[in-house]
């Protein structure tokens, strides 16, 4: 169950193994019975057998099953304080994709009296105090007075949760007797300039995310499924109130497989109060609606207000829109992720991709999180990643996976994106060898080739380029695995990282044009 | 049609109860009541300071300050008390104090039972009677009689002195400028079905100046119902807001909600199958909701869960399920 979005999904054994017999996507504020009820009778509809086979009967039977349920949880606010500017940066960068949603000031930017007019905020759930380890000279001397505020502070609300992280954790004493306090005073170590996760992101997350959380649970999916698969697995997540990304990777030489995990509320499909950073944002992804700042306001306030109305026609472009905004703001917030090798595949979860036909999603995916190489994109149109996450046991948390892992994805195609072509002429050729068949393609930089590679399909690649151009490693001829998918295989020619023009009309005409690729299959 | 079909329509509260309203206080702000406390309707419940400065005292002896307390300073003249501040926190031998010269009171818009105080942060009472939940409410709490106005826009020449002390219900949407005039009027509040940004905005800002100017600012506030475009009110709110019509209400900001004291105003459920098209080309209208029918195609190629809904012309639309709702 999420802020905008309930999803019901049934799961049942067909054939000696886990099955995903259907899902349904409603808007939050349905009764949840209503929705499983109406699922299971669908189900009916479809396949009376096994139905009857799996005890889902009409009427309200399939409220009697076992469920798993997961809930996405609004962001709670955390104050970010340091004694300086330099200080307060990395502390507020670890926060951000960490889970809260964060108010900041340091020493050198904010009196005692608004500092501690924020921190008392009714809104402020959790206190972040850092410095450096040792503190650097410009934050000793005002750590004291600092101190001082903050100790005051946790006395008048115990309720609070401070953290006291990297030179700060020598101030302990100045908080009393901590046993005794309501919320915790938690020691944790010094956020990192430039590297935004680390073990402070880990200890931020702990405490922001609840046990049966959505996001937290996203995780654990994640890892599972980059075992059963025995992939490098991106997850990226829009959604209400935050967005989320988690890389996992299958353990190697009998290892751990490895969990990064990051949260972030910034990165929610519509903002609670949409500044002019926000909605010039989501015009510069919009054909429709650049033009008029104040009607795109009022639209991204009423998307705010109702997630689910107005989804069709510009509405449709809208959401995509802000959810494209969302992805570059997640973006931003992870830049660690920029710096690792690729993922073999991404998988998309949220409510905002419920309504958006695949090539769409995929489309918008590649439009941001853009960068050279070969990629697969899939979708969990079912929205069971998470819940399957949620199963605390491991091993029977892969089982499952195993037994899903054809049900839960929706291929959405494979995109290759070669960097550091010369525009103007032909890059160079494409055959595409699939079951005896093959197609070529002339490659001329600057819009999207696509190749009608049906879901399912297996075919090999071959790239032979005029120049040498960055795909994985550098070089002219590449010879590249692909499978299919609702958009096919992509040959994205277009800049790394993508420009737009800045004029509102040309802009909307290549976002146009590259739209119709994927939905007509017209070339660009 | 099954009652589960319709509660597959998202659900609105027609009515909440009971209501707790918060009031935030700031640094330096006196809370003239206590966990507990029964208020009534126009009983000062805070004291905010316009002007909060830090100040250093050493403390009395004798005293033993806390951070949060009161902090009493010397009498100049005469017998009275002097002037409090707010004690904030101990640095260097010396107390930081939270101190004003000119403060306003606060009224509370209601009648209930203090719940719960925590200096600096907030005040949040319970009130006797019941709220009409908006979306947001701009501007401080306030109170008035209840006054019906214009259907569609309300314009700045339409407000007329004789609405002085009331709260205007002005329909579908209305601009800054009629905002603006109202509150010079001496209106109390306005409740809107929506407000766009841009208004939204204008009148933020004109809020803004009239509090730096130091002038007292007379309560007022605008609660908007819906969003953030243009729409009618809604049947069900309409029937309860023409009912409270010519009563005491009060208007709080956190939450947004319209509050109203009439324990014996019997507020019928709205039927099960009457949904509001919030959205899309029907937007604004109601109907019967007949079934629940699936997926279906709309324009733009979406495809969205769908119900029939029939509307009092006699026609039947299929609308998709996210774009109504119902109240309940």
């Amino acid at each position: 169950m999420g802020a905008a979005t309930t999803v019901a999904a049934l799961v049942g054994r067909a054939g000696g193994r886990w099955r995903l017999i259907g899902a349904l996507s409603m808007p939050a504020g349905a009764d949840l019975e209503a929705v499983i009820t109406a699922l299971g009778d669908r189900a009916i509809d479809a396949d009376p057998r096994l139905a009857a086979a799996l005890d889902v009967h009409r009427g309200e039977a399939a409220r009697d099953l076992p469920r798993l349920e997961v809930v996405s949880h609004a962001p709670r606010r955390l104050a970010v304080v340091a004694a300086s500017d330099r200080a307060v940066d990395p502390l507020v960068a670890t926060a951000t994709r960490s889970g809260w949603r964060t108010v900041s000031g340091s020493g050198d930017s904010m009196d005692p009296l608004a500092m501690s007019t924020m921190l008392l905020d009714a809104t402020v759930t959790g206190i972040l105090v850092g410095a450096g380890d040792p503190p650097a000279a410009d934050e000793r001397r005002r750590l004291g007075e600092m101190t001082a505020l903050i100790a005051a502070i946790a006395e008048r609300r115990p309720e609070l949760t401070i953290i006291l992280a990297g030179g700060m954790a020598e101030h302990l004493g100045a908080f009393g007797d901590v046993g005794r306090r309501k919320g915790e005073v938690m020691l944790g170590p010094a956020a990192t300039v430039d590297v935004p996760g680390g073990p402070l992101a880990d200890l931020l997350i702990e405490l922001a995310l609840p046990h049966d959380d959505a996001r937290r649970a996203l995780g654990t999916g994640a890892v599972a499924l980059a075992e059963v698969l025995d992939r490098r697995v991106d997850v990226v997540e829009i959604g209400f109130d935050g967005g989320a990304r988690a890389s996992a990777a299958p353990g190697v030489g009998g290892g751990s497989p490895t969990l990064d995990l990051a949260v972030v509320p910034d990165a929610a499909l519509a903002p609670p109060d949409p500044d002019d950073t926000v909605v010039d944002r989501v015009s510069i992804w919009s054909s429709t609606w650049g033009a008029d700042r104040h009607r795109l306001r009022d639209r991204l306030r009423e998307l705010r207000i109702a997630p689910w109305s107005d989804a069709i026609s510009d509405g449709a472009t809208l959401r995509m829109a802000a959810a494209r905004a969302a992805l570059g703001r997640l973006a931003e917030w992870t830049p660690e992720w920029n710096d690792r090798v690729g993922p073999d595949l991404v998988v998309a979860t949220g409510g905002v991709w419920a309504v958006a036909p695949a090539p769409s999603i995929a489309l918008a995916l590649e439009d941001v999180l853009r960068r050279p190489g070969a990629c697969q994109f899939a979708l969990d149109h079912a929205r069971i990643l998470a819940p399957l996450g949620s199963i605390p046991d491991a091993d029977e948390r892969r089982a499952m996976m195993t037994d899903l892992v054809d049900d839960l994805l929706a291929p959405l195609g494979t995109f290759v994106t070669p960097a550091g072509m010369r525009p103007g002429r032909s890059a160079g050729s494409l055959v595409v060898r699939s079951g005896g068949g093959e197609s070529h393609l002339d490659l001329m930089p600057g819009g999207l080739a696509l190749v009608d590679l049906p879901p399912g399909t297996a075919a090999v690649a071959e790239f032979q380029f005029r120049d040498r151009v960055k795909l994985g490693g550098r070089g002219k001829h590449f010879a590249i695995d692909v499978t299919g998918g609702l958009a096919g295989l992509v040959v994205d020619l277009r800049d790394v990282p993508l420009r737009l023009p800045d004029r509102a009309d040309l802009r909307g005409e290549l976002l146009d044009a590259w739209q119709s690729v994927l939905v007509s299959g017209r070339d660009t | 049609m099954t009652t589960l079909d319709a509660g597959l329509v998202p659900a609105r509260r027609l009515v909440v109860s009971p209501v707790d309203a918060r009031f935030a206080l700031v640094p330096g702000d006196r809370a003239l009541v206590s966990p507990g406390d029964s208020v009534v309707v126009g009983a000062p419940i805070i004291e905010r300071l316009r002007d909060a400065r830090l100040d250093e005292f050493e403390a009395p002896d004798g005293v033993d300050p806390i951070p949060g307390g009161r902090w009493q300073l010397p009498v100049k003249r005469g017998d009275a008390a002097g002037p409090t501040g707010e004690t904030m926190f101990f640095w260097q031998d010396r107390w930081r104090v939270t101190l004003g010269d000119v403060a306003d009171a606060i009224e509370s818009p209601f009648a209930g039972i203090v719940r719960e105080v925590q200096s600096g942060t907030g005040i949040t009472i319970r009130a006797a009677g019941r709220g009409i939940p908006g979306v947001v409410a701009l501007g401080g709490p306030t109170r008035g009689r209840l006054q019906t106005g214009a259907e569609g826009e309300l314009r700045s020449g339409g407000i007329d002195v004789g609405s002085a002390g009331t709260i205007l219900i002005v329909g579908s949407r209305v601009d800054a400028e009629t905002l603006t005039r109202a509150r010079a009027m001496g209106i109390s509040g306005v409740v809107v079905a929506g407000l766009s940004s841009k208004e939204r905005r204008d009148f933020i800002a004109s809020e803004a100046r009239q509090r730096a100017a130091l002038h007292r600012l007379p309560p007022f506030a605008v609660l908007v119902l819906d969003g953030a475009i243009r729409r009618p009110l809604a049947g069900a709110v309409q029937a309860v807001l023409a009912a409270l019509a010519g009563h005491e209400v009060a208007i709080v900001t956190d939450p947004p909600m319209l509050v109203f004291d009439r324990p014996n105003l019997v507020i019928p459920d709205p039927p099960h199958d009457l949904v509001r098209i919030r959205s899309g080309t029907l937007s604004g209208r109601e109907g019967r909701f007949v079934k629940a029918v699936g997926p279906r195609r709309f324009a733009g190629g979406v495809q969205l869960e769908a119900g029939l809904v029939h509307l009092p012309d006699g026609t039947m639309a299929a609308v998709p399920l996210g774009d109504l709702e119902r109240f309940v």
